[in-house]
């Protein structure tokens, strides 16, 4: 929501050490299990000589570990804090539905299911980007009003789940007319207006996770948005080159359930995109099955295994489910389809790609980060010399407040809005165009009639002079 | 003396404190004829004027306080509407008409700004800022669709403290936009009691977008008390819904209307076809539906929000005197009785449900007459042109009303001024004859801006005033048509106010404290023009057929131009003499060239 913050600051501005500075602390404590991060070895950030393999590097390290822990432990605690810079700090869902009218009910479907799920592992409304070109919970035809159902069992409300769990309701971001090419790129590459809200921008860094999904009517190399215009994959690769370029992603997994859908990734050319899409060239992606009372096809085949999966195998946020794992749940027997995955992008390449844990895209950063460098003593010590910075600066504000309200002007204690003003570009707020109406005169009176008699008369003989004297 | 005066100094503190900022809601229940329920909630709060510069927000919601602050927004006013009030059926509206919207979004505010400029800048902001908080395309609101209205609108809130000129009040309304659970969402999240406790939490997506007439409100307007304290913001949020009894009944797992058994049905028995398998089912008219805010709203009351003062009562329900009622709840609660109205608090910590059986009764509720109908349909016919008709009919057998007509049109619909008529029809034929007072009119640019049509009308006892005037229809760019263009384009509802009898014109008098002693609002319902529509597909078409036209023409014409046509035994055949022989002749024809025009240009 607008007001709740800029979840990007949050999000690793001092590039080092955050998750890197609690793991020695675990060796502080005496863990005897001596503890190997997983993602230190593979990270794409890797400060390891490429001669030396990921997999070269974990050998070495784990021979060391058996012979000389204690030196293990030294070494370890000199090189993590480069090796773990390659850990992500926040996660963002762009997911994004193109297909207008009531008979692509499945293709909304499909996007509130994946904002469910995604909502259940913890990533927060504000950091959700949910793009719906219609309006199928209210829409007069739904027999079931404000509800969505991706199932014909209707156990679930997809709209706005009143069970037990519930969902807190639902935040469309982007919804009807909005839903536009031009929309979809700028959301990706942060182009917009001085005074566009926040909830509608995708706020991301280089640290953070960005899951990407995308359904529609599709064809080769191309994704319908609402009958009216179409993204191409080179568009999309070419957002994405944007977004590399301007440091918007540390890793993305695309993800496409469209006919042909295998297409719309072939041309991505930068690195740490994971993609996998519904079905290959030549071949369309199928709806699972249709609800008689809804009236029409409530999701799509590979959505809906992909539910399956992570409704069944992704059970908690702390989850190690991987990444390689749900694409081998994909049947082509059950999907009707070949669904494709790419991997050659990403760094470390397939198998770093597959042991990358669902959760890192699907969920949230779960991780309590602590400040352990300095031990627990320091640690405190920093906390209070915060704490007193903190202090001081209530202080001198609530001097400055009371030094203005003693002048006795009331209302000068304001907040600082003006300075803070976006500015609009003047042809949006252009002249003229909003003034007020002007009141019309109603006066029928013969003057009027003769001023207008008058003037058609002073013309006519004025043409009638010119053409006497043109004789 | 001096531990005297700092207690009263403490209480006055705390008094100012417990008037400073406190919170209400009620909920008002009233049925209607045909099976419909009227169920209007109202959750107020407020802040004081310096608590909300300080930006310390207690009950006023943080996030709607520095948007208003951050565009200098002085009274805000926004509506979420969905369905049409049968004002044939259900009489007046609630609140007068000044909580209702137009059919999809409507906001107005007045804006603190010193320029028109800066006005138009902030309300931009404002309506992108509002689009992010409550799911909905606002900044839509562009300046095609704003319009700053004469006299339509009063401000609520008390303006002393702000100079008159440097109020601007800017209005816009996006009818296409549709009203659902994302808009739900925000506006429960302004409430103190966020839809958990409180009657918010009967406020359910599935039951209030499923009402036959639904408005969300959201004002904000400064009140300053008359015994000079300070000023207080006000925040009154508003949801007012019409409820098919029998329609928000089903089970929500299936909906769909199925026959009863024929057990269940009252068999009219003096028909002659009657018997065991056929049935013609009674006359219901006189028969009070069975209710209970538990199978109407799917749960019942979750207790009483902790944050609304005691006193007042917040259920009160509106049924005729002989109507059995049942409170019911595992803890006490207070209830009395007024008239016809059954006043309820609520309990603490247990849920509340209202139960009403099925009675028929002889006295039923009066309703309040409406002070005018209206209505607005188009006319004519062709892709072309097209006429507006609006008949608004005074109901009052003894006085005449004087009522103010806005209307703000979209840029593609051109009325002609010169063709706008208002012709009374009605039981008396002396009346004046031109009920139009005042015309207040702004012309339409392509592209740029709206029209904005504001008439003042007199609308004599017991006639109709008819107005019509008639078109044009623009024909858009190609790229300008939306995905859906063959659905046609909506067109906002006119806003239709009432003033108040004795009709005055004096809008420099103070602001009414409470809405219900001013004039009243109504609104028509929003129309569909359809507009001339390409075949989206035929651009392609026709680059097809002229291309191949093209290529047939140009193909044949530059072949009859370049080649040179021979007979098959005049081709020499392949191989070198033939190239040779061809080079020779091209060489011995270029000499031929130059060395001829040479000499020519000697003799």
């Amino acid at each position: 929501m607008f007001a709740s913050g800029l979840p990007g600051e949050f999000s690793g501005v001092n590039g080092v050490g955050i998750s890197s500075t609690a793991k020695p602390k675990r060796e502080d404590l005496g863990l005897t299990k001596p503890y190997v991060p997983p993602l230190t070895l593979t990270g794409y950030d890797n400060p390891v000589p490429t001669s030396a393999g990921p997999k070269h590097v974990a050998y070495i390290f784990k021979s060391l570990a058996m012979k000389f822990t204690t030196l293990y432990a030294l070494l370890l605690a000199a090189v993590l804090p480069y090796l773990t810079t390659a850990t992500h700090t926040s996660n963002w869902a762009v997911l994004v539905s193109t297909s207008r009218f009531w008979f692509n009910y499945r293709h909304l479907a499909n996007v509130l299911s994946l904002y469910r799920t995604v909502k259940r592992l913890g990533i927060p409304d504000s950091q959700i980007i949910l793009m719906l070109p219609d309006d199928m919970a209210c829409n007069p035809r739904n027999t079931f009003p404000g509800s969505v159902f991706n199932d014909k069992s209707r156990g679930l409300d997809l709209y706005d789940d009143q069970g037990e769990e519930g969902m807190g309701g639902i935040e469309v971001d982007y919804r009807g007319y909005e839903v536009t090419v031009e929309n979809f790129i700028r959301l990706l590459t942060d182009r917009w207006p001085a005074d566009y809200p926040r909830s509608k921008r995708l706020m991301t860094d280089d640290r953070s996770n960005i899951l990407i999904y995308m359904t529609g009517h599709g064809g080769n190399e191309f994704l319908k948005f609402q009958d009216a215009e179409e993204i191409s994959s080179f568009d999309l690769a070419d957002a994405f080159e944007q977004m590399w370029e301007k440091k918007r992603y540390h890793e993305l997994l695309f993800m496409i359930d469209t006919c042909q859908a295998n297409t719309m990734y072939s041309a991505f050319y930068t690195p740490n995109i994971i993609s996998t899409g519904s079905s290959a060239i030549h071949q369309s992606s199928y709806s699972h099955h249709a609800d008689q009372d809804v009236g029409v096809a409530v999701i799509d085949r590979w959505t809906y295994y992909n539910l399956e999966f992570l409704e069944t195998q992704i059970t908690s946020t702390s989850s190690n489910v991987t990444l390689g794992q749900l694409f081998d749940s994909y049947d082509p027997v059950k999907v009707h389809s070949d669904a494709g995955i790419r991997y050659d992008l990403f760094e470390g390449g397939e198998a770093t790609a597959r042991n990358r844990k669902v959760v890192d895209f699907f969920g949230n950063v779960q991780a309590v980060e602590v400040d352990g460098e300095k031990g627990q003593e320091g640690s405190l010590a920093e906390w209070r010399k915060d704490l007193e910075a903190l202090n001081n600066l209530i202080e001198r504000q609530r001097v400055v407040m009371n030094e203005l309200r003693n002048d006795s002007k009331p209302l000068a204690v304001k907040a600082d809005n003006d300075n803070a003003e976006a500015t609009v570009s003047p042809e949006k707020g252009g002249k003229g165009l909003f003034g007020g109406a002007k009141m019309v005169d109603q006066d029928y009176s013969w003057a009027k009639k003769a001023l207008g008699a008058g003037a058609l008369l002073a013309l006519g003989s004025l043409w009638g002079l010119g053409s006497w004297m043109d004789r | 003396m001096l531990l005297f005066s700092f207690v009263l100094s403490l209480t006055i503190l705390l008094t100012s404190w417990v008037e400073a900022s406190d919170y209400h809601e009620q909920l008002l229940l009233r049925p209607l004829p045909q099976s419909a329920l009227l169920a209007a909630f109202n959750f107020r709060s407020n802040t004081t004027a310096t608590a909300f510069e300080e930006q310390n927000f207690r009950y006023f919601p943080r996030s709607l306080g520095q948007i208003l602050q951050h565009t200098h927004t002085k009274e805000l006013h926004l509506r979420f509407a969905l369905g049409r009030w049968d004002a044939e059926a259900w009489g007046a509206r609630p609140r007068g008409g000044h909580r209702e919207g137009g059919t999809g979004v409507e906001l107005w505010a007045w804006i603190d700004a010193a320029t028109d400029e800066e006005a138009n800048a902030r309300w931009l902001t404002l309506t992108n800022a509002l689009s992010g908080l409550f799911c909905a395309s606002m900044n839509f609101i562009d300046s095609t669709k704003t319009i700053r209205p004469v006299s339509t609108f009063q401000q609520e809130g008390d303006h002393s403290r702000t100079s008159p000129e440097n109020l601007h009040l800017l209005h816009g309304a996006l009818p296409h936009e549709v009203v659902c659970t994302e808009n739900l969402t925000p506006f429960l999240k302004l409430l103190p009691c966020k839809g958990k406790a409180g009657i918010s939490s009967l406020l359910d997506g599935h039951k209030l977008f499923d009402a036959s007439w639904q408005t969300m409100a959201i004002d904000v307007r400064p009140v300053c008390p008359a015994d000079g304290s300070e000023c207080l913001l006000e925040i009154d949020q508003t949801v007012d819904m019409v409820l098919d009894i029998e329609r928000s009944m089903r089970p929500s797992h299936d909906p769909i209307p199925r026959p009863l058994p024929i057990e269940n049905i009252k068999c009219n028995t003096s028909k002659p076809y009657n018997g065991p398998d056929t049935c013609f089912p009674e006359d219901q008219t006189g028969v009070l539906p069975a209710w209970s805010l538990k199978e109407v709203y799917g749960r019942p009351i979750r207790g009483s929000c902790p944050l609304t003062d005691d006193s007042a009562p917040t259920v009160i329900l509106e049924v005729p005197e002989g109507r059995d009622v049942r409170g019911e709840s595992a803890e006490s609660f207070t209830q009395s009785r007024e008239g016809n109205l059954r006043l309820y608090q609520l309990p603490k910590n247990a849920d509340f449900d209202l139960t009403l059986r099925e009675q028929s009764l002889d006295s039923s509720l009066s309703l309040e007459q409406p002070p005018v109908y209206a209505s607005r349909t188009f006319t004519g016919q062709g892709q072309e042109r097209g006429g507006m008709l609006a008949v608004l009919t005074n109901p009052s057998p003894s006085t005449a009303v004087s009522v103010i007509y806005l209307e703000s049109l979209p840029w593609f619909m051109k009325p002609y001024l010169h063709t706008l008529q208002a012709s009374i029809s009605g039981s008396d034929p002396n009346v004046a004859m031109n009920p139009l007072d005042s015309v207040f009119y702004r012309p339409s640019i392509d592209r740029q801006r709206g029209t904005h049509l504001e008439l003042a009308l007199t609308i004599p006892a017991a006639s109709t005033v008819t107005l019509t005037y008639a078109f044009e229809k623009a024909i858009l760019r190609y790229t300008e048509y939306p995905p859906d263009a063959n659905r046609g384009f909506d067109v906002a509802p006119a806003i239709i106010r009432v003033l108040p009898f004795p009709s005055t014109s004096n809008s420099t008098s103070l602001p009414p404290q409470s809405y219900q002693e001013g004039s009243t609002y109504l609104r028509t319902t929003s129309l569909l023009l359809p507009l001339p529509t390409p075949d989206f597909s035929m651009p392609y078409n026709v680059i097809i057929l002229t291309s191949t036209v093209i290529a047939m023409g140009f193909g044949s014409v530059f072949n009859l131009l370049v080649r040179r046509f021979v007979g098959a035994d005049e081709v020499e055949g392949p191989g070198l003499a033939g190239l040779k022989a061809r080079v020779k002749g091209r060489i011995q024809a270029l000499l031929a060239r130059f060395g001829g025009g040479g000499e020519k240009k000697h003799q």
